[in-house]
């Protein structure tokens, strides 16, 4: 696995506040390619800032961004070197959202990489097709609703063909029915190879879907763990004001090793502990 | 309703003289009542004529076509010497906007009395006349002259209210079946500089932010009684408007951190669908416009 992003010493803060408060305070990580994160952190812990240092949109105060081992710098080539090839998807669509109809949209990525328009055809065709727009492609998107634009904001970000997708809180204000759509997508787009990057509040689905754990608190990146590892720690949890997921709670009260990610594993590893007692009499 | 009162005086005054005062005052009345009854007023006007676009079947004619025909018939309705080539227009591209069924008549109506209430002031302001001695078709004294309506101010007026209205409804036809970035694409393959399309691009975006955002913030504002009574609405307006500079503000940086992201670079470009010339599209504005260029060569032929 080659390495894709890695920050090294990164610190950023927001000016124009009345106290300048250190919204990231030296932060290093590296990111895989084919890895699947999960962000954790409440709300002003950092996750946000980092995704949008990790995108260039922001450029850090101290440390250094490198993409694919070379430093990016404040130069507009190597930040849209760095932009293409980490895409981020906005907490709010309404923010990302641009074009006239969702074709538009997704098509204005593309046009700015100055590719033909033959290949910025096929991108937005495969980027539509990957987040089944199909249906949706001639409509205005200011007047989708909130599951429909978090999907054509996803298609925005994939029409780039990124290495690294950063998504920042993607389940947020969307339905569970639209939440289980977006883990599938997920789950796809992981399985392309793709990397994936989610903030999220939820540790159930950290546990289901995640990898690795990247966990911030006050701005300062407090963890990069397995899921294992980082929801055994009681002391950094707190820390985080987070919660162990219920799933893994339930297996550890059962002992039941190893700890299953899904409902479905552990249903199956209940009755295979349930059949091995039955036979000891 | 304001509209509705003024078009009634309007007309009323284009027409006395010309006719008997009973018919022009029943021509007023009906113009008046036809407002009245079908331009229901909408305050998110600016949103919906997107909107209308979109569901015309004009939408799939070529924007460049569009554009470029109705800015050619505009300037024909401007150039033309008798009212009767302008008035054709307007009536001729009404009825063809309606039947595109994007937009019902009184939706059109309703979109059409904002540009009307301006041009029916300024046609007050042309017919009638502060004079010391009465004269002309219609005249009430007032102190010590005489407000005055001249036929010749009304011939005037007729002329200039008629350009008027037909530039309207050709701009009306071009913007109730091409959506704003299609315009805006053509006038960028027309050379107009980059920075006046780029702010149009954006303003256009803007607005719908804003729009949401003011919405919002008046619903949060009205559901917790901040508009009962008149001097608490007018401080809720107030907090709101302010509030909406700070929103707008934080709402513009993080879309352009949004654009950044996309690797923009200072052009708004998309993808757009190729729509190509149509024989009946073609038709239709050639038909037009030598109709209008006959019209105006009649006119200046036979001075009709």
């Amino acid at each position: 696995m080659g390495e894709l992003l890695c920050l090294e010493h990164v610190s950023f803060s927001y000016e124009g506040g009345v106290e300048e408060r250190s919204a990231l305070e030296d932060c290093s990580v590296s990111i895989c390619s084919g890895e699947r994160i999960a962000v954790l952190g409440g709300n002003g812990a950092g996750k946000s800032t980092f995704f949008l240092l990790a995108n260039g949109v922001l450029c850090p105060k101290r440390g250094t961004v490198f993409f694919r081992g070379e430093a990016v710098g404040r130069k507009k080539q190597e930040l849209n070197r760095l932009r293409r090839g980490v895409g981020l998807v906005f907490q709010n669509p309404d923010v990302q959202i641009l074009g006239g109809t969702v074709e538009e949209e997704i098509s204005f990525g593309p046009m700015n990489l100055g590719l033909s328009r033959k290949e910025v055809r096929r991108r937005v065709d495969g980027a539509v097709e990957q987040m089944n727009l199909e249906s949706l492609r001639r409509r205005a998107p200011q007047y989708l609703s909130g599951g429909e634009k978090k999907r054509v904001s996803i298609a925005d970000a994939l029409a780039m063909e990124p290495e690294l997708l950063l998504l920042d809180e993607p389940a947020a204000s969307l339905d569970p029915e639209n939440c289980r759509l977006l883990e599938r997508t997920l789950e796809t787009l992981g399985e392309r190879g793709l990397a994936l990057a989610v903030s999220t509040h939820d540790v159930n689905f950290a546990w289901r879907w995640a990898q690795r754990i990247l966990a911030f608190h006050d701005g300062r990146l407090v963890a990069d763990r397995t899921p294992e590892e980082f929801f055994s720690d009681a002391g950094l949890l707190n820390v985080c004001h987070l919660e162990q997921p219920l799933l893994f709670r339930m297996a550890r009260a059962m002992k039941i090793c190893p700890l299953p990610r899904t409902a479905e594993a552990f249903e199956r590893a209940v009755a295979e502990k349930g059949e091995k007692e039955g036979e000891q009499p | 309703m304001i509209t509705a009162v003024l078009a009634a005086f309007v007309i009323f005054s284009l027409c006395v003289g010309a006719m008997p005062v009973e018919a022009a005052g029943a021509l007023g009345l009906l113009a008046g009542g036809l407002l009245l009854a079908f331009g229901r007023h909408s305050h998110s006007g600016m949103l919906v004529i997107d909107i209308y676009a979109r569901r015309s079947r004009y939408f799939e004619w070529s924007p460049a076509l569009k554009t470029a025909g109705c800015v050619l018939l505009l300037v024909l309705c401007v150039v033309s010497p008798s009212p009767w080539v302008p008035l054709a227009l307007a009536l001729i591209l009404t009825v063809l906007t309606v039947a595109g069924r994007g937009v019902t008549l009184s939706h059109y109506l309703a979109l059409f009395s904002l540009p009307a209430a301006f041009l029916l002031l300024s046609g007050l302001a042309l017919l009638w006349d502060y004079v010391p001695v009465k004269e002309g078709v219609a005249a009430f004294p007032l102190w010590n002259g005489w407000l005055v309506i001249t036929a010749e101010a009304q011939v005037r007026a007729r002329l200039v209210m008629a350009r008027a209205l037909g530039a309207v409804s050709c701009l009306y036809f071009l913007s109730l079946s091409t959506t704003m970035p299609e315009i805006l694409s053509v006038l960028r393959r027309a050379h107009v500089p980059q920075v006046m399309t780029e702010l149009a691009v954006l303003i256009y975006r803007y607005l719908f932010l804003l729009f949401a955002a003011y919405h919002s913030m008046r619903d949060a504002a009205a559901s917790r009684l901040g508009y009962s009574g008149f001097a608490r609405s007018v401080r809720t307006t107030g907090a709101v408007y302010g509030n909406l500079l700070g929103t707008s503000f934080r709402q513009a940086g993080a879309c352009f951190d949004a654009m950044e992201s996309r690797c923009y670079n200072g052009e708004i470009r998309f993808l757009q669908r190729e729509k190509p010339v149509t024989v009946p599209a073609a038709a239709l504005f050639g038909g037009l416009a030598a109709g209008a260029v006959l019209g105006i060569f009649l006119a200046v032929r036979g001075g009709l």
